[in-house]
């Protein structure tokens, strides 16, 4: 009994302090086995060969250095950062502009049409969206070509084409990510007092002035936030990758995600992978760190 | 503006929405199509037969398309309760309890949205095999039981509550967990809602945890079951248009009944990452 009384608290307040340690530890038990512990043993494979306890060796740093000179691992980072060059820029500029022009549009009936028509994407899982755009894509019978054929342009290569490819997987992303940032963006937008624009065009500023001095400044949280996301998302992008050229062809498409992915759930090389994930983990996190750096410049 | 510009303006949108739309449009013609049909130049914008079904009853009757739709429901189903419940209890205890190291943990949880989940996946992948978690709905769940972004949610929704309201149940003889489930629970609806739509949504789509963790089509999801499609000599696109009309129809339909709550979530969502 007195252990049951310990653990519930003796006092009122005790047993209050008890129930809240309660509440939280379920979620921090769950994180610390689930997320925190694999975390750790990411880091300790990349220090051993094989990841199975009979066998395992320390080998020091010999997996970076074989991780380092793997040309396909290396070019599987460049081929992420063309991707994210690709995608990421064009995406927040293109949401950008719709969000400002939507917040032109005052009928409430053909902003919602249209709002509706824009955010629809964020509703598709990646596989559905290349599954998709595999098919607009398809030489012969796809969309694209044969909209090429009507305008007199010829018909392109698309997914099968190695110099075409990434930037066809760059508008997939574009694609369904889009309606994300014209959200965030027109939600902050409408957020914004008219008193500005009166007080500005008072004064005789023009549509272009008053987007760069009022709308631009203002909205600096939101596209800092924005950037982020979508650098994490970007520098994450498999699932698009996988479904719609697994790679090819001749490895163009081959991106970070998916050679952890081969080298750990193809060919079984744990310790390798686990290098490439903890390099992984490490960039995204100075990503994120630079958000918190960020965040607290820009938002007051 | 002037009003000439303002019409521009507006077809402009309304074309640069129509190219975003096409796709989908696209994607529903092509469901409807026979075989013969998407294979014949030159192609043609509308399907001949609109109410063609062939396609969605041979996805169901030939293939395992349909026991990964209820695959799907049920991991989401499970993912979806239990992160409500634990998000929302989590979120009690940082809200409203002192306790020492509250802040350390809090702060512990939040650092996992800094963790992206492709760098955990080999130890999760070896654990699931000497746990038996291969195939099975529990290791499908696994990662996305407890959202760290949904104690964040919960947290903030939590602390808005007066604290008047729980002493003067604790004063009438209510327990924690009774204040918990009659007070709190009831006054974060609307967090809860839009909790539930972003689970929903990130399980539903989730795709490299189910192809690491799966292999027969017992367990296997609708994401699964789609990339199979690719897998193919050629692709019969009319079968993969359909079961990709199939798989985006339960998140349409969350979408179309409760675009406000899904905008509300998908804002608060950006936290994730």
């Amino acid at each position: 009994m007195k252990i049951i009384d310990f653990i519930r608290g003796r006092t009122f307040y005790e047993r209050k302090e008890r129930s809240g340690i309660f509440f939280v530890s379920i979620a921090f038990i769950y994180f610390v086995t689930i997320y925190y512990y694999p975390l750790i043993q990411s880091f300790l494979f990349s220090f051993f060969t094989g990841p199975s306890s009979q066998n395992r060796k320390y080998v020091g740093l010999a997996t970076y250095k074989k991780v380092l000179s793997d040309p396909l691992f290396l070019l599987s980072v460049k081929n992420t950062f063309y991707f994210v060059i690709l995608a990421v820029p064009t995406t927040i500029v293109l949401a950008l502009i719709i969000a400002t022009f939507l917040n032109y549009v005052l009928n409430k009936k053909l902003r919602d049409i249209l709002s509706f028509m824009f955010f629809s994407p964020l509703m598709i899982s990646f596989v559905a969206a290349a599954l998709i755009w595999e098919w607009i894509y398809h030489p012969i019978y796809g969309l694209l070509n044969n909209l090429f054929l009507f305008i007199g342009l010829p018909s392109q290569g698309w997914l099968f084409n190695a110099s075409q490819a990434m930037p066809s997987i760059a508008i997939m992303q574009i694609w369904l990510r889009l309606g994300f940032d014209i959200m965030i963006f027109l939600s902050a937008l409408q957020a914004i007092p008219g008193e500005y624009y009166e007080a500005a065009s008072i004064d005789g500023a023009s549509g272009f002035s008053c987007f760069k001095h009022i709308t631009l400044p203002l909205l600096n949280p939101q596209i800092v936030f924005v950037s982020i996301i979508e650098l994490i998302f970007g520098f994450q992008v498999f699932d698009l990758v996988y479904t719609a050229t697994h790679g090819g062809p001749t490895n163009v498409t081959r991106v970070i995600i998916l050679h952890l992915y081969e080298t750990a759930f193809k060919w079984y090389r744990f310790g390798e992978a686990s290098v490439v994930a903890v390099f992984f983990f490490l960039f995204l996190l100075s990503i994120s760190i630079l958000q918190w750096k960020f965040r607290r410049t820009t938002t007051y | 503006m002037n009003k000439v510009l303002k019409v521009c303006l507006c077809f402009f949108l309304i074309f640069l929405a129509l190219i975003i739309f096409v796709p989908l449009i696209w994607t529903l013609s092509t469901s409807f199509k026979t075989p013969e049909e998407i294979t014949s130049l030159p192609i043609t914008f509308l399907p001949k037969n609109i109410f063609n079904l062939d396609n969605y009853i041979h996805i169901f009757a030939y293939s395992a398309f349909g026991r990964y739709l209820l695959n799907s429901f049920i991991v989401s189903g499970i993912t979806v309760v239990v992160s409500l419940i634990v998000a929302s209890l989590a979120g009690f205890g940082f809200a409203k309890y002192n306790f020492p190291g509250k802040d350390i943990v809090f702060f512990a949880i939040l650092a996992i949205l800094m963790v992206p989940f492709q760098a955990i996946t080999v130890p999760l992948y070896l654990w699931s095999i000497r746990f038996r978690l291969i195939d099975t709905y529990q290791g499908l769940a696994m990662p996305g039981l407890v959202s760290a972004f949904g104690i964040f949610l919960m947290r903030g929704a939590i602390e808005s509550i007066p604290n008047d309201y729980l002493d003067a149940a604790r004063i009438d003889g209510a327990s924690e967990l009774r204040i918990y489930w009659r007070i709190i629970l009831p006054s974060v609806k609307g967090s809860l809602a839009a909790l539930a739509i972003i689970k929903f949504l990130w399980t539903w789509t989730s795709f490299f945890w189910p192809l690491i963790i799966t292999s027969t089509d017992k367990v296997k999801v609708v994401t699964l079951g789609l990339a199979d499609y690719t897998n193919m000599y050629f692709v019969e696109y009319n079968f993969a248009m359909a079961a990709s009309i199939i798989s985006i129809i339960p998140l349409m339909v969350i979408f179309i009944f409760f675009q406000k709550w899904v905008v509300k979530a998908m804002i608060l969502s950006g936290m994730k990452g």
